[in-house]
C-alpha cells in the first residue's frame, strides 16, 4: 500500500475477499490524502456490522465506535458541539451499512435538515452482513437474502432520494470499485454541512452466495431501480449550520422577575397555612390569575406554591389551579381539605366534583362560587357572587380572588401593586379591572351548605 | 429550577424532546442557553436527544437532556453506551403515572426500578431525587459534579409534582456545591481513552478533536480502546467501571435527615413524598410520637451510611413513595435487618402526611 498518512501502512484488512468495505477503506485513506486535514480534525464514526470493524486501520485519527443505527447521531452531536466551539474544526465521518441506516434512519434525516457538519459513508450492500445476511430496507426488488430467500419482495428505499426532501447539500452514488469514488469522498469532506456518498458494493460471504452476482449485474441491479452514479442533485448552497444557529432570531426576553422576595413590600397577616381552589374554564384566564394572586402573596413575604390541571387539549374544558398560602415554607402540596373552593364556571363546578374536591371539603371551607351556578354537593359555607355577569367570563377568577380577600383581608393593596408591576405595561389594565370589580362584588345570598 | 441548577454547573448542551412533565426544562434550556454560548437543539425524537448529548461531551461540553419515563425507555440504549464510554451525561427524569404512555398529568415515583436498572450488566448509575424547587437546583449541580468527576452518565429522577408545581425558592434555602469540571488528560502520549492503574480510579478526559488521539467505544474494549474479548484486561475494565463507583458511594451520600435520639420509628421518604413525610413528622412530634425522619437524596447509590445512623435504636422503618410496589423499600430492604419494615404507598395521588401518621400510629400499636 502506497505511503499514507491516515491508514496503517501494515493495515490487514479484515474483510472477507472481494468485499466492498475494503475498497471504501483505501478511498477514504485517499480521500484524505487528497484533503491534507490535520490528522486530529477527523473523527471516524462507526456504526455496528463490518463497518464498524474499519476503526483500527486508522490509528491517528479519532475513532468513536457507536450503538447500531446511531453512529450518525453521536457525529451530529460531536458537529453539534463544534459550532459552539472556538475555533472549531473537527470533521466526523460516518461509516454505517444499509441496516444502520435502516434503523438510524430518523438521524440521517435529522442530519441532512440541520445540515450539520458530517459525512456519512453508506455502505450499501444490501444486507445484514455481520448477522447473517438478512434483508433490509435498501435491498432492491427480488434479491435473495437469509430473510428473503425467494427474492425480496418490497421495494427499496432510495436513500438519497429521501435526503433530498430533506434539503442534504451533498449527495452523491458509487459503485465500491469506481475509481472516483476517493475524489468523491473527499468533496463530501470538504463540504462544510451535511454529506452523503451512497456506495453500492455486494456482500462476498451472502449476497453472492445467494445471487450469482458479479460487477456487472450489480450495474443492472442499480440500472433496474433507476438509480443515477455519481454527483447528485442537492441543496449545495445551503447555509452552515453555524450560520444557521447564529442567525436564529434571538430568544424571546425571560419572563418578568418575580418580585424582590427579600424585602416584602409589606406583611401579610396571615399566621396559618391556607389551601385554595380556583376552578374555572379554559381560556378564562383561571391559571393566570391565580400565577398573579401567588406573585401578589410573594410581595407580601408569604410563600406559596402552585398547581395547575386541564384537559390535555389545553383550550377547551375546566381548568383550575390549587394554591398553598403559609407564612413559613411549604411541605405538603396536596388539597386534602381545601380552606377556600372559588368556582367561576360550570366546567370549574364539574371538574370539582369530579375529582373529589367538594368531596372534600370541610364545614369550615368557604365555597365562592358564580351565581348563576348550582350549589355544589359539599360542606361549607356558602357565598354566590355575580362573578361572570359583573366582571366579565375571563375577569372570574381574578374577581373572586379578590372577592375572597375583601372578606379574609391577607394580601394588602401594596402586594397587588407589586404583582401587577410584574406584566408588562400593556396587560396591567385587564387584571386591574378584575381586581377592581371582585373588590366591589357583594354577596347576594349566603349560608351554609349541608 | 432543573435548568437553573444545570446552567449554574456550566451546561453548555442541551438536546430535548417534548414530554410532559419534563417539558418546562427544556423550553427554559431552549431560551436561555443560545444566548450565554451554549448550544440548545430540539431533536426529532428521546434517541437522538441523548446521542447528541453524548457525542456533545465526547466533545468536551457539558450536557444534559430532560424526559420522562416514556422517553427515558427510548434512551435505555444510549444511557449503556454513555456508561461504556465513560461519557459524563445528565439526564433528567421526570417521572409521570405509567406504564406505557400512562397518564401525563399524574404524577409518581414509580420509575425507580426502571431508572436503576436499566442498565445490561448491572452497573449503578447514580440517580438524585429532589423534594422541592430548591433542591432540584443544587442536585442538579451535584449530579453534573458527579457526572463529570466519575465520567458518568447520572440521572435526577424528579416527578411531575415537584417538576409541575410553582413555588416560592428561598435563595438562603439554597445550597449549590462548588462546581466540579472533569479531569483533563494533560500529560504526554500516547493517550489512554480508558486508562487506570487501580480500578477504582477515573480515567483522565481528552476530547475527541483534541491534540491527543482518542478511542471511543461501546463494545468490551481494553484500556486503550480497542475491542476485544475475553482479554482478562477488558474484563477489569468492566470491573473498573463499577468499581469506580463503588468508591465514591460514600462520598456521593446525600440525605436530609431529623433525628430523634429516642426515637423508636424511622420515617424514610424521597422526592415529593419526603415533603409530605416532613409533615407528618412534625405533627407526630406534637403528639408526642417519638419518630426520626430520612430524605434521600441520593437514591444511588444506596445512602448506607446516613441510613445507618438513622436506623439506630428504631424498632419500625416506615417508607412512603407514589407507587404501587415500594420499589424503594425493596432495595433498602437488605439493609434494614433485625427492623420491621412497612410501605406506605399510593398510585394515582399524592400520599398526604395523615396517611404516614396513620401508619406511624398503627405500626406504634
Amino acid at each position: 500500500m502506497a505511503e499514507n498518512q491516515y491508514l496503517a501502512p501494515d493495515a490487514k484488512l479484515p474483510y472477507c475477499r472481494g468485499c466492498g468495505h475494503a475498497a471504501v477503506v483505501r478511498h477514504l485513506g485517499q480521500a484524505l490524502e487528497r484533503l491534507q486535514l490535520p490528522r486530529r480534525s477527523i473523527a471516524l464514526t462507526t456504526d455496528i456490522g463490518c463497518v464498524g470493524l474499519a476503526d483500527s486501520l486508522f490509528p491517528h485519527l479519532h475513532t468513536v465506535h457507536t450503538t447500531h443505527g446511531r453512529s450518525t447521531a453521536f457525529a451530529t452531536g460531536m458537529a453539534l458541539a463544534e459550532v459552539v466551539l472556538e475555533p472549531g474544526g473537527l470533521k466526523p465521518v460516518v461509516m454505517i451499512g444499509d441496516g444502520g441506516a435502516m434503523i438510524g434512519l430518523l438521524h440521517l434525516v435529522h442530519a441532512a435538515q440541520l445540515n450539520v457538519d458530517i459525512t456519512v459513508l453508506l455502505h450499501n450492500n444490501f444486507l445484514f452482513g455481520m448477522t447473517g445476511g438478512q434483508h433490509s430496507a435498501l435491498t432492491p426488488l427480488d434479491f435473495a437474502t437469509a430473510t428473503t430467500p425467494g427474492g425480496n419482495w418490497t421495494p427499496p428505499l432510495d436513500l438519497v432520494a429521501l435526503l433530498r426532501a430533506a434539503h442534504a447539500g451533498f449527495l452523491a452514488r458509487h459503485l465500491a470499485t469506481d475509481a472516483a469514488l476517493d475524489a468523491t469522498i473527499a468533496e463530501a469532506i470538504a463540504y462544510p454541512g451535511f454529506a452523503l456518498v451512497e456506495i453500492l458494493e455486494l456482500c462476498t460471504a451472502y449476497g453472492t452466495r445467494w445471487n450469482q452476482l458479479t460487477g456487472s449485474k450489480l450495474k443492472e441491479i442499480i440500472a433496474r431501480q433507476g438509480y443515477q452514479v455519481g454527483r447528485l442533485e442537492a441543496e449545495a448552497g445551503r447555509p452552515t449550520l453555524r450560520e444557521l444557529y447564529r442567525r436564529a432570531p434571538p430568544s424571546r426576553p425571560a419572563r418578568a422577575a418575580a418580585p424582590e422576595a427579600e424585602k416584602p413590600m409589606t406583611a401579610s397577616p396571615l399566621t396559618a397555612e391556607l389551601r385554595l381552589v380556583v376552578a374555572g374554564s379554559a381560556g378564562e384566564r383561571v391559571q393566570s390569575a391565580a400565577a398573579l394572586f401567588c406573585r401578589a402573596a410573594l410581595a407580601a413575604g408569604l410563600y406559596t406554591t402552585q398547581k395547575n390541571d386541564n384537559p390535555v387539549t389545553q383550550g377547551t374544558g375546566f381548568s383550575l389551579a390549587e394554591i398553598c398560602l403559609s407564612p413559613r415554607p411549604i411541605e405538603y402540596t396536596g388539597m386534602e381539605n381545601p380552606d377556600v373552593v372559588i368556582v367561576a364556571s360550570a366546567d370549574g363546578w364539574k371538574e370539582l366534583q369530579a375529582n373529589g374536591t367538594f368531596a372534600r371539603c370541610r364545614p369550615e371551607t368557604l365555597l365562592l362560587i358564580d351565581a348563576e351556578l348550582e350549589a355544589p354537593p359539599a360542606q361549607g359555607r356558602l357565598m354566590r357572587l355575580e362573578l361572570r355577569r359583573a366582571a366579565s367570563p375571563s375577569r372570574a377568577a381574578l374577581a373572586g380572588l379578590a372577592a375572597w380577600l375583601v372578606l379574609s383581608p391577607f394580601l394588602p393593596d401594596a402586594a397587588w401593586q407589586a404583582a401587577l408591576a410584574t406584566l408588562s405595561a400593556d396587560r396591567r389594565a385587564e387584571p386591574s379591572e378584575a381586581l377592581r370589580i371582585g373588590r366591589e362584588l357583594r354577596a347576594d345570598r349566603t349560608g351554609t351548605n349541608p | 429550577m432543573v435548568a437553573e441548577g444545570a446552567l449554574a454547573a456550566g451546561c453548555r448542551f442541551f438536546a430535548g424532546y417534548p414530554i410532559t412533565p419534563a417539558s418546562e426544562i427544556y423550553e427554559v434550556m431552549m431560551r436561555e442557553l443560545p444566548r450565554r454560548g451554549g448550544m440548545a437543539l430540539s431533536a426529532p425524537d428521546e434517541i437522538s436527544s441523548l446521542c447528541y448529548c453524548v457525542g456533545a461531551s465526547l466533545r468536551g461540553l457539558k450536557a444534559m437532556t430532560a424526559t420522562s419515563g416514556p422517553g427515558w425507555a427510548l434512551m435505555i440504549e444510549t444511557l449503556q453506551y454513555a456508561l461504556m464510554t465513560e461519557t459524563p451525561v445528565v439526564i433528567a427524569v421526570v417521572q409521570r403515572l405509567g406504564p406505557s404512555t400512562g397518564g401525563a398529568t399524574q404524577g409518581a415515583q414509580g420509575d425507580v426500578w426502571l431508572t436503576e436498572f436499566a442498565t445490561s450488566g448491572g452497573y449503578t448509575i447514580p440517580v438524585f431525587s429532589p423534594s422541592t424547587a430548591a433542591e432540584c437546583h443544587d442536585l442538579t449541580i451535584h449530579a453534573f459534579n458527579w457526572s463529570e468527576r466519575l465520567r458518568t452518565p447520572v440521572v435526577l429522577l424528579s416527578d411531575k409534582e415537584v417538576g409541575m408545581t410553582t413555588e416560592v425558592v428561598d435563595e438562603e434555602a439554597l445550597s449549590p456545591p462548588a462546581v466540579v469540571e472533569r479531569e483533563r488528560f494533560a500529560g504526554e502520549p500516547p493517550f489512554l481513552t480508558y486508562g487506570f492503574t487501580q480500578p477504582e480510579e477515573v480515567p483522565a478526559f481528552a476530547a475527541v478533536g483534541g491534540e491527543v488521539k482518542v478511542a471511543v467505544t461501546g463494545s468490551a474494549h481494553d484500556q486503550q480502546g480497542r475491542l476485544r474479548k475475553n482479554a482478562p484486561e477488558v474484563i477489569e475494565v468492566l470491573r473498573h467501571l463499577e468499581r469506580k463507583i463503588e468508591a465514591h458511594a460514600e462520598e456521593m451520600e446525600l440525605a436530609r435527615t431529623d433525628l430523634d435520639p429516642a426515637a423508636s420509628h424511622l420515617v424514610v421518604s424521597y422526592g415529593i413524598t419526603a415533603r409530605a413525610a416532613r409533615q407528618a413528622v412534625a405533627a407526630l412530634r406534637r403528639e408526642g410520637v417519638r419518630v426520626s425522619f430520612f430524605q434521600a437524596q441520593t437514591l444511588f447509590p444506596i445512602p448506607r451510611r446516613a441510613l445507618e445512623g438513622a436506623l439506630a435504636g428504631v424498632e419500625n422503618v416506615l417508607v412512603a413513595e407514589e407507587n404501587l410496589t415500594g420499589q424503594y423499600r425493596a432495595v433498602l430492604t437488605p439493609y434494614l435487618e433485625g427492623k420491621r419494615v412497612v410501605g406506605i404507598n399510593r398510585i394515582g395521588g399524592l400520599i398526604a402526611p395523615g396517611e404516614i401518621v396513620q401508619a406511624v400510629r398503627a405500626a406504634e400499636a
